[in-house]
């Protein structure tokens, strides 16, 4: 049986202007549901970098930018460590037809340092992912 | 699926909590402080960390009670802010990053010490360096750790776990080991009392550590068990390993030998243990110093945070770096700090003094919090753990009490500088916080208790603001502000809404670049809606709408939000087409079914400040306009209040009363219907022939004028009424029109559907 790509999407999104970007883009295409994920990364035993009350925050920001282009949205605010995995998880929790996201730069040595979600994304996961264009297309 | 359960919020149980709490005591309070104190107090120092650990414990019953209150990111800071108001949070707040700025500096000398020369005996390159060695691995050391902490390396608690571990093994072993050694103590207390006390203060900085626990009090699971536990073992277990490796070191090192050390346990260590013994010891003072410094940064960062959001401090310091997710800049700002006490040379004794100093002027505050919170019982403030009914107002007496003895008793230079960084926060709250950050302070409740009001179970009292103009955007917030604080004990809210109208024929990728640039427009003045609220510290949403009408949009919010008040911005000029104020106002006036607010802002410094003014009639919305008034000249500083009743000098009185008097009955209905009798106010009563014109004539010697809607019903040819309509158009002063929910008229929607439904 198959299915629509686009009939519920499971979008990941890191901040506020990642958000904006993201929608603009995805606004360009025809879609389904969407639910856009925050993950909010912890320490697992030790305290967060971030005080917990500062990424609820973000993850709020996020999804007000993200809702300033796409109003119907659903949003989930997942907390853990591994951002990637989190990300997959909401994908099973919610049965999304994909993952959408949009890529974020960044050098070899940050990629390096920080392990590159990007692959992780595409390599480690049971659906279709979905890369979004850098820049919204011009019609 | 993934094999690990889905992580919750808060992920720290009893033992994360209690090793972070312990990693950070077990630092280089235990492994440098031995020389010092020994020095101060001989073996009788041991009768100091005891004392210590006894203050310390009455610090963390008091602040296990605040914590499991208010489970807030901030930690002392934050009780003390809430339970005092800004100008003890700013001293707490300065106090405690400084005390951590320090710690930090102390710490890190501490692993140079047992990194040069303590390394060095065995290590010939690492040798005869000196002090200038000792303070360059510092300041290596602290720049790593503060980057470290910009670019967010994940520690796991695993790590923390075994880091914790083989110290408390280490320590442990040495006990174990240095007692069977037997040794034997010589004069006990070579210096006097005084001098115990007085030591007290220079070894309170390794009790520090169990704050981190509080300032990640909103991690904790089950907080209102694991928490007090958490920071109650976490005081209890190094302050029995402090006695007893003062016991052992004093034991086994003659006082002469043990202050000359730089690297006393190590040494004591090499006297029973030989040479590996003191190996193993450095290698533990290493990790010790690194963990400890490691989690000082990362509570400075959070106190930093809270002042930001209290408006204690700029929010800029708070930034989330855009990749790493770490509040890059607060770290930064710490690490520079700490590199500066580093380098400056001040000595590790004095580092660790004014460590605790500052510590202690937290924790006798800390102390009062208590009291105070208790005797105010604010709605917000709910302890599930409280110091025992027996402990009650002793604990924090005691503790106060104890906390004022030691600092009487330090040395007068750290008292110098100490009081110094006091009083720079008492300077910054009168250069900077004072008319910023809202007064919290629940000293007046805790002195005069009295009934608060109740919220409505629901909570949240939710103000709509939408928002246009960047210019006006600012005026509007604080004013919708005011109204949210007056209902503050129901977590009150305010929502900046922005519209992109987009006309019918258009689709929203018609015109991108158009689009974008709107779009780009619309975020920049929610973005400056956020700052400004962080700056007004109210709790905030923005909501960026694109939709074919504004008006219908925003009700649709209103609608939504479940909102109780509606306040929008006016230009003050009537349209000559088809709709009265404008196509937005009035729709959203006329059928808002909440109270609603229309402001027309005057010159800067009299928007909803100043010397506001209400019109005190009789009609149906003045209570409404009077309590708006009551709200203004409640959020701003210096406001007063002014009901001014206007009466006809012709119009005849079935009563006899003459019309001043019967102004006077007026305006003290009025008060009582809008009930602000709590307020100070003023009253006047004007008689004139031509009312109206006696109105705007006086209306112009205030600075914001209050109206209520004079007429209720559709909007035909007025929305609030000819009187207010014709004030606001024709005062230059700011003027705001308000009118109740309760006459509202219903909407045609609801009528619509209300037809459909018969």
């Amino acid at each position: 049986m198959s299915r629509l790509l686009t009939k519920h999407l499971v979008v990941p999104v890191a901040n506020e202007e990642d958000a904006r970007e993201t929608a603009q883009v995805l606004d360009c295409y025809e879609y389904g549901q969407i639910t856009v994920v925050h993950v909010i990364e912890k320490g697992e035993g030790v305290p967060d970098k971030l005080p917990l009350e500062q990424a609820e925050q973000r993850a709020s920001d996020a999804f007000g930018a993200f809702r300033g282009f796409i109003p119907e949205i659903e949003t989930a605010t997942v907390y853990r460590r591994d951002v990637v995995a989190a990300i997959i998880e909401v994908a099973v929790d919610v049965d999304a037809s994909a993952i959408a996201f949009h890529p974020r730069g960044g050098n070899r040595f940050i990629k390096f340092i920080s392990g590159d979600k990007t692959l992780k994304l595409i390599t480690n996961v049971d659906r279709p992912v979905i890369t979004l264009p850098e820049e919204a297309e011009n019609e | 699926m993934s094999e690990t359960e889905q992580e919750l919020a808060r992920d720290l149980g009893f033992l994360e909590a209690y090793t972070i709490g312990l990693g950070t005591m077990i630092g280089a309070g235990i492994f440098v402080l031995p020389s010092i104190a020994a020095e101060q107090a001989g073996p009788a120092s041991m009768i100091s960390f005891f004392g210590g650990g006894l203050v310390s414990l009455l610090a963390a019953l008091s602040l296990s009670e605040l914590a499991t209150g208010m489970p807030k990111a901030g930690g002392s800071y934050y009780y003390v802010n809430r339970a005092l108001g800004p100008f003890f949070g700013s001293i707490v707040g300065w106090g405690m990053w400084a005390g951590l700025t320090f710690a930090s500096a102390f710490y890190m000398i501490g692993f140079g010490q047992y990194l040069l020369p303590g390394l060095g005996q065995y290590i010939s390159f690492l040798a005869g360096w000196g002090q200038i060695g000792i303070t360059a691995a510092a300041l290596v050391m602290a720049a790593v750790l503060t980057a470290v902490n910009y670019y967010g390396v994940k520690e796991t608690g695993a790590l923390q776990n075994v880091i914790v571990l083989s110290l408390v093994g280490l320590i442990l072993a040495f006990l174990a080991l240095g007692i069977f050694g037997g040794p034997a103590l010589g004069e006990f207390n070579p210096n006097g009392w005084p001098a115990v006390a007085a030591t007290i203060g220079t070894v309170y900085v390794s009790f520090i550590g169990f704050e981190v626990i509080a300032t990640s009090a909103e991690e904790i699971k089950n907080p209102s068990r694991n928490l007090p536990l958490a920071m109650i073992a976490a005081v209890v277990t190094p302050t029995l390993m402090y006695v007893g490796v003062m016991f052992v070191s004093t034991g086994t090192l003659s006082i002469d030998a043990l202050s000359a050390s730089q690297i006393p346990v190590a040494d004591v260590a090499t006297e029973f243990m030989g040479a590996i013994g003191g190996l193993v010891m450095i290698a533990g003072a290493v990790l010790a110093t690194v963990s400890s410094a490691n989690a000082s940064i990362l509570s400075a960062a959070r106190v930093n945070f809270a002042m930001g959001r209290d408006r204690i401090l700029v929010n800029w310091l708070n930034e989330v770096h855009e990749r790493f997710r770490t509040p890059y800049r607060a770290i930064t700002v710490t690490g520079i700090i700490t590199l500066v006490l580093i380098a400056v040379g001040v000595g590790v004794g004095t580092l660790a003094e004014v460590a605790s100093f500052m510590y202690l002027v937290t924790y006798a505050l800390v102390h009062v919090a208590v009291v105070v919170l208790r005797r105010a019982n604010p709605d917000a403030y709910d302890p599930s753990f409280k110091i025992p009914t027996g402990l009650y107002p002793l604990v924090p007496i005691v503790g106060f009490a104890a906390c004022l003895a030691i600092l009487v008793q330090m040395n007068v230079l750290v008292q110098v500088i100490g009081t110094g960084i006091v009083v720079f926060g008492v300077l910054w709250y009168f250069w900077f916080a004072r008319d910023r950050a809202p007064s919290t302070s629940l000293v007046g409740e805790a002195i005069a208790p009295e009934p608060t009001a109740m919220a409505d179970g629901e909570g949240r009292y939710r103000v709509v603001v939408p928002v246009a103009n960047p210019e006006t955007e600012r005026d509007l917030l604080r004013m919708a502000a005011a109204s949210a604080y007056a209902h503050e004990d129901q977590h009150a809210e305010v929502i900046a809404v922005n519209v992109i109208e987009v006309p019918r024929q258009t689709s929203l990728s018609q015109d991108l670049t158009f689009e974008e640039e709107r779009v780009e427009r619309q975020q920049e003045l929610l973005e400056s809606a956020r700052d400004i609220a962080t700056d007004l510290d109210i709790g905030l949403q923005t909501r960026a709408i694109v939709g074919r009408d504004a008006g219908s949009v925003i009700l649709d919010v209103i609608e939504e939000e479940n909102a109780e008040h509606v306040l929008l911005g006016w230009q003050g000029t009537r349209s000559r087409r088809e709709h009265v104020l404008g196509s937005t106002i009035d729709p959203v006036i006329g059928r808002a079914p909440c109270d609603a607010t229309l402001v027309k802002l005057g010159p800067e410094g009299g928007r909803g400040e100043g010397d506001v003014m209400v019109l005190a009639g009789e009609g149906p919305h003045a209570p409404v306009a009077a309590r708006r008034a009551a709200e203004f000249v409640a959020a701003s500083d210096e406001a007063s209040l002014m009901l001014l009743n206007v009466q006809s000098s012709e119009s005849e009185s079935d009563e006899g009363l003459s019309p001043t008097e019967r102004g006077e009955a007026v305006i003290a209905e009025l008060v009582e219907r809008a009930e602000i009798e709590y307020m100070s106010y003023d009253a006047k009563v004007a008689v004139a022939a031509d009312t109206e014109q006696a109105i705007i004539e006086a209306v112009q010697e205030y600075d914001t004028v209050c109206v209520g809607a004079t007429r209720s019903g559709t909007i035909s040819q007025a929305v609030f009424g000819s009187l207010p309509e014709k004030i606001g158009a024709e005062v230059p002063q700011t003027v705001v029109m308000a009118r109740g929910p309760e006459e509202s008229p219903m909407s045609v929607r609801e009528a619509l559907m209300q037809r459909l439904e018969v």
